[in-house]
């Protein structure tokens, strides 16, 4: 069976530039970074070399990067670092309705401690509104988390203005950039944030690494506590294959990233004219201009989106209903209800992204099988 | 796709039963797509290791991983509460005691799934019933006891018209649970494999009709507990706390033993007796019947009646008195029939029909 994949928001190939930088640390490397001896050098070396690779995709200096086992640790460590930190200042978090769990359920755990939470709206198109945040924003504000890039529309936010009015009123803004990486360009200066995540197996390379930028000046916020690995921000050995790994994926990001973007973008309008030009109803969720070049989210009114989902996996292709991160549950998309969708529009969605390894060819296939399976599947 | 190959799906509780059956239709040379009904939220109503709960998912997951076939969670939340636990809680509420297993199969099994089958180019559902099919001389399909008899689930199955019928398979119907197990050990699936009949309605400590209650904010129907002699012995806070028979947990202090002996919606009573002949009954009249095989003969009909899932059959005969109507006699009494159950007619090990117990008959009708 021909197998194609249009799951790339939920996770990507390891590419083989990057296992090759990985396999000496899973075998003949092992040392540990901290030793002093000569095994440890070369994980060390390794270390640095990543380090800077992983600075270099997000405008970034090196020492300002702390490497993580993936986003969602990224994201705990900003969040709930940061509320540990700065209790004293404030107790106040404001973030928005659609972001990724990693970042929401690390706001509601805190909401349990006591903290107080605020979760900006989004409009139709999932962009929240930068003067809703001039409003919330007060002295007991510590922390702004937005995120760059949504997962499930790939809409992607007023990160700049947003940024620049937390930081007007002096509170420290985090976004997750897990989505956004290798997509489109960032620049943590440009964008004016002071912490930010990123995830190695968006952007082909290995599961379970991560990264968590923290600006310069800002006092770290620790999560795990232990040794004085990563400079006493991230206990614990570092995974030197994965981090490895993770920095050559950064590398290859960032140097293919204008190609990336033209290919998978016109992937997406192909994908996109396909699908609305054969298939009647059917509503693009999430901005048109604002997003991401690889990402299309589709409503099909009165159809079940696992029903889709799971006939195009007996085609052999790839796509989810909404966030892999809870593809068992049915219930509407919480995205897309903040945008104002009824239950039954966010539970007939399907998530199509793209990768730069998909063709002309698996669009059309794509294309094809959907409109065949959405005619089986009104005929029943 | 695999061409020239039945597709059919497995619905996969993660028990052992569901679980070699799937793997027998794979035997079989059937394509088998493996199906995980998620039922309801974790940590909801549920005891831990439900047939609804994340670690039977994951077993159902992993039996279907070695197997090597693919395994869907399939979210059905939404239905169930609507088919099944809203329908349970007004049945209680009327002072009756549901069956939300024959329910589940008619609405759940061979509704939504069987939808979902279809959807996918699979006309059949195999499932771990321990029941059979059969086929008749006129080509109809006929719904029997399975061949193990401590173990037979057609009681719950009674309802399934004749097109849900011809889309079910019982793979392991025809086998002893020893069978299963001896199979299940040759597949090398693990011990520790759980009896999920029943497992969705069971709730650790709680009453799971108060649970219920709470869930649909019902009102509950308080009021006294009357002895046989009609005297008001006691006060009760709901009388969906209570099914006939019931002996335990009553709440009462008589200073003996006592029963339930029928459950008054209008008034709230809940009748007690110390006299465990009073819960026997001659016959009952079922409502909602509905025929698997036409009654042949007319009417009157002779059959065997089961009134509850692993109770003996007993001898009865069954007269039309209404549309879809039924007035049971039995040859010797029943215990504790119970109104919200099941009453399902067999004739041999063949289910005739059946329908849903509206009330039992009492004194010289034998």
């Amino acid at each position: 069976m021909q197998r194609t994949y249009f799951d790339h928001n939920a996770t990507t190939r390891l590419d083989p530039s990057v296992l090759n930088v990985m396999l000496p640390f899973l075998a003949d490397n092992y040392g540990n970074p901290s030793s002093i001896h000569w095994f440890g050098r070369d994980a060390r070396r390794a270390l640095d070399t990543a380090r800077r690779h992983t600075a270099d995709l997000i405008g970034a200096e090196p020492e300002e990067i702390v490497f993580t086992s993936g986003g969602t640790e990224s994201d705990n460590q900003a969040i709930l670092g940061i509320a540990c930190l700065l209790r004293d200042r404030g107790d106040r978090i404001i973030t928005t309705a659609i972001e990724h769990q990693a970042v929401l359920n690390s706001c509601l755990h805190l909401q349990q401690m006591g903290f107080r939470i605020t979760f900006l709206p989004v409009d139709s198109e999932g962009r929240i509104d930068p003067s809703d945040l001039e409003h919330a924003l007060d002295k007991d504000v510590i922390l702004v988390s937005i995120m760059h890039a949504n997962n499930e529309t790939g809409t992607i936010q007023p990160l700049r203005a947003a940024a620049s009015i937390a930081r007007a009123r002096g509170v420290l803004f985090h976004t997750d950039a897990v989505q956004a990486a290798g997509r489109i360009p960032i620049d943590v200066n440009k964008l004016g944030v002071d912490l930010l995540s990123l995830s190695g197996h968006k952007i082909h390379g290995p599961k379970g690494s991560g990264a968590l930028f923290v600006r310069r000046g800002i006092q770290p916020p620790v999560l795990i506590h232990g040794g004085h690995h990563e400079h006493g921000r991230r206990a614990g050995t570092e995974n030197v294959p994965a981090i490895a790994g993770l920095g050559e994926a950064c590398r290859l990001a960032k140097e293919r990233l204008p190609e990336t973007a033209r290919v998978t973008g016109m992937l997406r309008e192909r994908l996109e004219k396909g699908i609305l030009g054969q298939i009647n109803p059917a509503l693009v969720n999430g901005s048109l201009e604002s997003r991401l070049p690889n990402t299309l989210n589709v409503s099909f009114p009165g159809l079940d989106g696992q029903f889709l989902a799971i006939n195009l996996d007996l085609m052999g292709i790839a796509v989810s209903t909404g966030s892999a991160c809870h593809a068992e549950s049915r219930e509407p998309s919480y995205v897309l209800k903040a945008m104002g969708r009824s239950d039954e529009e966010a539970s007939c969605c399907i998530r199509f992204s793209l990768g730069h390894e998909n063709t002309v060819d698996e669009v059309d296939r794509v294309v094809a099988a959907l409109n065949q399976v959405i005619k089986d599947l009104r005929a029943v | 796709m695999n061409r020239g190959r039945e597709r059919v799906v497995a619905a996969m509780s993660g028990g052992v039963d569901s679980s070699v059956a799937a793997a027998l239709m794979l035997r079989e040379g059937f394509e088998v797509v493996g199906v995980t009904l998620r039922l309801q939220s974790c940590s909801e109503i549920t005891v831990e290791r439900s047939c609804c709960g994340q670690a039977a998912t994951d077993r159902a997951g992993m039996v279907s991983g070695r197997l090597g076939i693919p395994h869907y969670i399939l979210d059905c939340r939404k239905y169930f509460e609507n088919e099944v636990l809203r329908h349970s809680w007004r049945e209680y509420n009327r002072g009756r005691t549901p069956n939300p297993c024959v329910i589940c199969n008619e609405k759940i099994k061979f509704g939504f799934l069987l939808d979902f089958a279809r959807s996918i180019g699979a006309g059949r559902i195999a499932t771990g019933h321990y029941a059979r099919t059969e086929t008749d001389s006129t080509g109809a399909i006929t719904l029997h006891r399975g061949s193990f008899a401590p173990k037979d689930q057609s009681y719950f199955l009674f309802s399934l018209d004749r097109r849900r019928l011809a889309s079910a398979i019982f793979p392991v119907g025809r086998m002893s649970k020893e069978q299963v197990r001896a199979i299940s050990n040759d597949l090398g699936f693990q011990d520790g494999f759980m009896e999920s009949q029943d497992a969705c309605f069971a709730a650790k400590g709680q009453c799971y009709a108060e649970i219920l209650r709470q869930r649909f904010h019902g009102r509950a129907k308080h009021g006294y507990f009357i002895d046989g002699s009609g005297t008001a012995v006691g006060r009760h806070t709901g009388i969906h706390q209570f099914t006939v028979g019931q002996g335990r947990k009553l709440g009462l202090a008589m200073g003996e033993r006592c029963w339930v002996r029928s459950i008054d919606s209008k008034t709230g009573a809940v009748c007690v007796t110390n006299q465990c002949g009073d819960l026997f009954s001659h016959g009952l009249i079922a409502s909602l019947v509905s025929w698997n095989a036409p009654p042949r003969g007319g009417n009157p009909v002779e059959c065997s009646i089961q009134v509850r899932y692993r109770q003996e059959a007993v001898p009865a005969t069954l007269e039309s008195i209404g549309r879809n109507l039924v007035r049971a006699v039995f040859q010797k009494p029943i215990r504790a029939v119970t109104p919200g159950q099941a009453a399902v007619f067999y004739e041999g090990d063949r289910v005739l029909g059946g329908g849903w117990i509206q009330s039992s008959l009492q004194g010289d009708f034998a």
